[in-house]
């Protein structure tokens, strides 16, 4: 019940905070548009080029969305109110990851149309399973980041901290989602890179177990 | 009687440090390589040191945890910091073997990736210690340093679980080779246990510092109050 209430909580705030959505939404756009040209315009491995461009935007995007989340908890003390309640930290956590993995799935919903179009890959078949192979990404991020997130709270400069932290953290991931998507657009089944789902969900898992262990003790140290 | 002790161990490890390039030096020259295998002798030990280093801070974290004594904060930290100059050296180590062996100065194979990751994350570590509040440092370290350890087994097993990993598994030596590595490794081991002890050394008088400070601005802030009380 924490869990939900906490990410109803904060999808409440993304939702009323639409200039933020609206800078976040074209920030990644213009990532996938940066890349698509560097890339361009004659691709040589259409498919690989245009996983690695979500993926990087994705990634680099996710990042503002981390810190914005965390901007609620210290905005009017309401981290403070939150830890006064007594609520289960490790539930706190989930409901914020999850809250993080809507709002990235939001974003991701937006740039897969976009990096299929400008690089003309994809098809409305593999859709599912590049849909399952973005949930498995995305729960990774949500679970690292937002461990990592509450690791910079307190730190100057955290949204250059938690780059520094997790974009070295997840590569394992950040590859597996290439390499999966890649696969899905160039031959049409991921069969030939099936291990990387397994790796994938080894680093969610890990990154969940972390912080079922170490989220309470973040959270005492900043009380 | 702990500087005669200090200066004895520094002498030791100096004196281990320089036998050991001795021996580097006068060790049989390897008949594929040459002399760029040499390196190996340097490698080899700071790469152990580095991964000894990092499982200090890691088992020194889990103490801090459990007890909340500073000291193993200190140790954490301290060791952290140690590890982060024999990564370095590694890194430059590394380099000057693959443009003899493998013709260039760097390739994205796992070792070497994960490795350089590694080194990221590390130096990550000192610069969220350095930029979070006092009041919560060194609960944040030891997470950090708890959580930073799921990168030691990938790097160590990272050839294995891999296919096409250029860097070699395991070193097979025999003879003076083997009798130069494992000097030069006990060799950097003591140099690693003596600077350690020296970083340690610095923040425990660091804390003592502090703490003298804290106390004296306790004190004029008791006199502040008392002086404040007789005037009213």
């Amino acid at each position: 019940m924490i869990a939900l209430a906490v990410f109803a909580k904060d999808l409440r705030l993304h939702a009323r905070d639409a200039r933020f959505l609206a800078t976040l939404a074209l920030f990644s756009l213009s990532l996938v548009l940066i890349l698509s040209v560097a890339f361009g315009p004659l691709f040589r491995d259409p498919a690989r080029e245009a996983s690695a461009t979500l993926w990087a935007a994705l990634f680099f995007a996710g990042v503002l969305g981390l810190t914005r989340s965390l901007d609620f908890e210290s905005e009017a003390g309401g981290g403070e109110a939150l830890r006064l309640t007594g609520a289960d930290p490790f539930s706190v956590y989930v409901g914020k990851a999850a809250a993080g993995f809507v709002l990235m799935a939001a974003l991701c919903a937006v740039l897969l149309p976009c990096a299929s179009v400008f690089y003309d890959v994809g098809s409305l078949e593999v859709l599912p399973q590049a849909a399952g192979v973005a949930a498995l990404a995305l729960i990774g991020y949500a679970a690292w980041g937002t461990l990592f997130a509450a690791l910079a709270r307190g730190a100057k400069a955290r949204e250059l901290l938690l780059s520094i932290l997790l974009f070295p953290t997840l590569i394992p991931l950040w590859i597996g989602a290439v390499k999966l998507t890649r696969a899905l657009w160039a031959d049409g089944s991921i069969d030939a890179v099936r291990d990387w789902v397994k790796i994938m969900v080894v680093v969610d898992l890990l990154g969940i177990a972390l912080a079922a262990w170490l989220y309470e003790t973040i959270q005492e140290s900043e009380g | 009687m702990m500087t005669k002790l200090r200066i004895g161990l520094w002498t030791v490890a100096l004196l281990m440090i320089g036998a050991s390039l001795w021996f580097v030096v006068g060790a049989p020259v390897e008949a594929q390589m040459g002399v760029v295998q040499k390196i190996s002798y340097i490698h080899i030990p700071s790469a152990t040191m580095t991964l000894l280093a990092f499982a200090l801070t890691f088992a020194a974290s889990i103490a801090y945890l459990a007890t909340r004594a500073w000291i193993w904060d200190a140790v954490a930290a301290s060791a952290c910091e140690v590890g982060m100059v024999f990564a370095t050296i590694v890194l430059v180590s590394g380099p000057l073997w693959a443009r003899s062996a493998w013709n260039t100065w760097w390739t994205w194979e796992p070792r070497l990736t994960t490795f350089l990751i590694l080194w990221v994350l590390y130096g990550g570590y000192h610069i969220v210690r350095s930029s979070v509040a006092e009041s919560s440092k060194r609960t944040i370290s030891s997470v950090l340093g708890i959580v930073l350890f799921v990168n030691l087994p990938i790097v160590w097993k990272s050839v294995e679980w891999w296919r096409g990993s250029l860097h070699p598994r395991s070193v097979t030596m025999t003879g003076d080779m083997r009798a130069t590595l494992t000097f030069s490794m006990m060799a950097w081991l003591l140099f690693f246990a003596v600077v350690l002890w020296e970083r340690l050394r610095l923040e425990v008088l660091q804390n003592a510092a502090e703490t003298a400070v804290r106390e004296d601005y306790a004190g004029e802030a008791g006199k502040a109050a008392r002086r404040e009380g007789v005037a009213r």
